[in-house]
Order: structure tokens, then sequence, then C-alpha cells
């Protein structure tokens, strides 16, 4: 209901300026194509037959200049997994006070990564996805504020982002979808750029509350708090925990050479969130309009070994503490090797194949995915 | 067909070879830009002229000048300024500049506008804009 009324307000913003102010409208598309090459296993959504309406996406901006240095904008997404059902991706108002500094209030997006400001935005990178182990996050818009300074340090340009808001909706858990709210979600990002080489750090804080739906952690939790030992049922559910998230990154584009590699951390602390660190490293190079690109990804989530053990006294559900802890753990790698086509200059053909390792399971899947990214 | 593209890729080529881009402002305008400048105005990263007054940079759409603009001054493709400008567009920290028609579209814009910029092919300067780098 709030994000609703956050974007119906904006759209009203835009319609009633609709005679006064000039409205822009932009849009992108990617429509893609992929299958897994296993028929036991899915990945990324793919299963072993062709489909074209997995990661394929239709979206339009609205974007209106209201009066000196107030802007409005909506974005809204038709995914084809949400069955194109349309939804309000991004909906705020800018107050640009000056050429450095700008305001915005509404929905936007968590800076979590280097790419996340333009995830949806299949044109502006050179794979078809970006390497979800790392951009694994399961939600992307918060609903708050965000102050944006921008600066010239000698011949870097700096751009410092603080925002602080709220998110609440349901979100993918390891597989289920889950009601959740993250409450005093806020932190900084912070970018520099020099021409061909640019880096960026962000540090992000919030308190995550999720529930969950698992009857066998449901019935550990009470049977543990009906045995007296309420700090290890605490430290099994995920209500009001403070969640940190760290992320780094530096990009490199050289010539025709061009590297990305971005380093995240992510905590829920005393939950049974496992602790996650990821990261990816890229490489890409540009013959013409053509770029061939090769990324490894590695994803690992564990529980420290302080959180195995702590109620040894009591056997059975010490171990039944530990299997609900370790059931989460998670390693795998990612290969991805691909193309980009800029056969147009307002549209790229991209051709990515993944592999998948679980090195918990020690299996691997292999998915093939065609996309075309358009922008207009 | 394909000959035909070839042919016509060619010949835009060698058009480019000859061209010589010519950066205008409005004869009124006294501020005096560096080619480092006039690339921060296209890419969006400088916003004001050296006296304070914002600036309202003009692109050409898609003609022969365009192109060798893009590569000699902002040093960038059209299929990579195009996903530079998508980044900054779809999140709302930047529009890219308006595209007109021809040189002759730019130089009415630039006459008629005090805080504009332009480029064109530098064999159609005329004397109702002011020419301030060549490239």
């Amino acid at each position: 209901m709030k994000k609703l009324s956050v974007a119906v307000a904006v759209c009203a913003v835009l319609a009633s300026s609709y005679t006064s102010a000039e409205v822009r409208i932009n849009g992108f598309a990617s429509i893609v194509g992929g299958k897994s090459l296993d028929s036991d296993s899915t990945l990324y959504g793919y299963d072993d037959d062709i489909t074209f309406k997995n990661e394929s996406k239709f979206a339009l901006q609205l974007s209106a200049d209201l009066q000196e240095k107030l802007t409005a904008t909506a974005q809204i997404i038709a995914r084809g997994e949400d069955d194109f059902d349309a939804t309000f991706e991004w909906a705020y108002v800018t107050y640009e006070y000056s050429d450095e500094l700008q305001f915005s209030a509404g929905k936007m997006r968590v800076p979590f990564y280097k790419y996340s400001d333009f995830l949806d935005v299949g044109y502006a990178y050179r794979w078809v996805r970006p390497p979800k182990s790392v951009y694994g996050i399961p939600f992307s818009t918060y609903e708050g504020v965000s102050v944006v300074y921008s600066s010239q340090l000698g011949d870097w340009d700096s751009t410092l982002q603080g925002f602080y808001g709220a998110f609440d909706g349901d979100i993918d858990v390891f597989g289920s979808e889950l009601p959740a709210e993250l409450n005093n979600l806020g932190g900084i990002n912070w970018s520099l750029s020099y021409d061909w080489f640019s880096a960026r750090a962000a540090y992000i804080v919030a308190d995550t509350s999720i529930s969950s739906n698992d009857s066998g952690l449901i019935g550990l939790v009470s049977v543990l708090s009906d045995s007296g030992l309420t700090n290890t049922a605490n430290d099994l559910i995920t209500e009001e925990d403070k969640t940190s998230f760290v992320g780094v990154g530096f990009s490199v584009d050289y010539e025709n050479f061009l590297f990305d590699a971005e380093y995240t951390q992510f905590e829920v602390e005393d939950s049974i969130l496992p602790e996650q660190s990821q990261y990816y490293a890229s490489v890409g190079y540009r013959i013409d309009s053509v770029i061939v690109h090769f990324t490894y990804e590695n994803n690992d989530d564990k529980h420290d070994s302080s959180r195995f053990n702590t109620i040894e006294s009591i056997p059975t559900l010490n171990s039944a503490v530990n299997g609900a802890l370790e059931g989460l753990r998670a390693q795998s790698n990612v290969y991805t090797i691909g193309a980009r086509y800029d056969f147009h200059p307002s549209a790229a053909f991209k051709i990515d194949f993944s592999r998948f390792e679980d090195d918990i399971t020690d299996t691997e899947t292999d998915v093939v995915a065609v996309g075309v990214d358009l922008v207009f | 067909m394909k000959k035909i593209i070839l042919a016509s890729a060619l010949s835009l080529c060698s058009i480019n070879a000859f061209a010589e881009v010519a950066v205008i402002v409005n004869s009124s305008n006294t501020s005096a830009l560096d080619a480092d400048t006039i690339k921060k105005i296209y890419l969006g990263k400088a916003k004001s002229f050296s006296n304070g007054n914002k600036v309202n940079p003009v692109n050409q759409d898609g003609t022969p000048v365009t192109d060798e603009f893009n590569d000699k001054v902002v040093g960038k493709s059209s299929s990579q300024l195009n996903a530079y400008w998508s980044k900054l567009v779809f999140t709302g920290k930047g529009t890219p500049p308006e595209k007109l028609a021809s040189d002759q579209a730019v130089i009415d814009f630039v006459a008629a506008n005090g805080d504009a910029i332009g480029y064109i092919d530098s064999a159609k300067v005329s004397d109702k804009v002011k020419v301030i780098a060549t490239f």
C-alpha cells in the first residue's frame, strides 16, 4: 500500500505537470531466451525447455521537469518472470540544489553494487545478466530519501551518496517467497572515476525481519523456547536483527580492454541466515562492435564456528540446531563466457554460456542464454 | 545488398576523413572552453560555462559530423555513448543533449540561444555564430 501510494503520488505529479512541463519518455527492453543444458537441475529460472519469458522485460520511464531544479521520474517495468505485470520500479522526485548537490525522495534503488542503478538496463553492461553470485540480494529498491554530492578531486570525478529509508515486501530467501521488512535501512556509497578507471565502496546497514514458513525451523524454535533456551531460539529467527553489507569494486575500460571486479560481504547477525561473501572478476575485449568476455564468480555462505555446539548438554537439540545452521551452507563457483554485438546504435545482441558448480552437492548446471537489449 | 552497404560505409569513412568539426557558441558568449571541458559538457559532467551560466548543448542526429565529433572530442563510439547515457537517463542522473537534424539546425539554435553550444562541419560555419574550437 505504501509503495502504491508513492507511485501514485509521483504519477499524479507527472500527470498534473503535463500541460506546464516537458515530459520525457525513455524506455528499454530485453528479450532473452535460454535453457538449462541439464534435465534435472535449474539455474537462473531456466530448466531444459527453452523459454523467452524468464529474463525478458520491458520498461518505460516518464520524467518531467516541474519547474526550475525539480524533476519527477517514474519507471514502470513489466517482467516476464512476473507474467509481464507492470510495476513501479522507481518513482521519485529530485531537487537539484546545485550542479554538485541533489536531493531525491521516493522509491529508488539501494546502491548495493556498481551496476545497481541500472540492473534492469541490459544495454548498459556486457553480460546477459550481471554476475548473480554477487548480484544476489533478493530485493533492490527502498522507499526513502537520498542525497548525492558530485565533485572534482583534481582529475578525478567523485560521487558521494547517502541514503535512508525502509523496504517492506516479499523476498526470495533460498527458494521461498517470504514476507520481509528492513527498517532503518541506510548507508553511504562513494565512487571515484578517472577517465578509464573507476572504483567504488558501499557500506549499508539495516534492521532485518523475515518471517519463516519452514515448519521444521518453526518447530525447533518453539521446542528451544519451551526448554528455556530463549537465546538459542532467538538466534534462529530473523527479527529486527542488525544487518550489515559491505561492497567494494573497481572497473577498467582502457582502450579495448575491459576489467570489472566486485567483492561483497553480507551478514544478518544472530539469525538463521549465514554470513555471505561473494566476488567476481570479469575480463572483456572489444573488437569494433563486438565484446567477448569471461567471468569467474565465487559464493560462500556459512555460519561462524562459534554458532555451533552451543547447547552440548542437550545432544538432540544441539545436533538439531547444528543441522539447521549447516542446512543453509552454500559454496559455489560460476564460469561465464559470452559475447555482445552492437549491431545497431540502440540495440545489442548477446550470448552467454554459464556453468554453475555447487561445491556442497558436487553438481554442475549449464545454462545458455541469448538476448537482444534495446534502449529507446 | 551487402556490397551497397559496404560501399556506402566506405564513402562515409572517406567523408569523415576530410571533415573538420567546428564547435560553436552564441556570438555573445565570451567564455573560453578547452577540449576537455567540451568533452565534459557532452558527457553531462560539466553543466555551466566559466561565467556560471547553465550550458545548453545540442547534438546532431546520426550525421557524419556526429561520428567525427564523438570520435575526436568525446572519445567514444555511438554505441558506447548510448550505453553511457542509458546509465544516467534511467537513474535520473542526467539527460543527453537534444539531437538536431542538420548543421543548419544547430547554427540556428546556437544563434538564437545565448547559453547554447553545438558542433558543425567546419565548411558550414556562418558569421551568425562564434567558433571556439576546431578538431
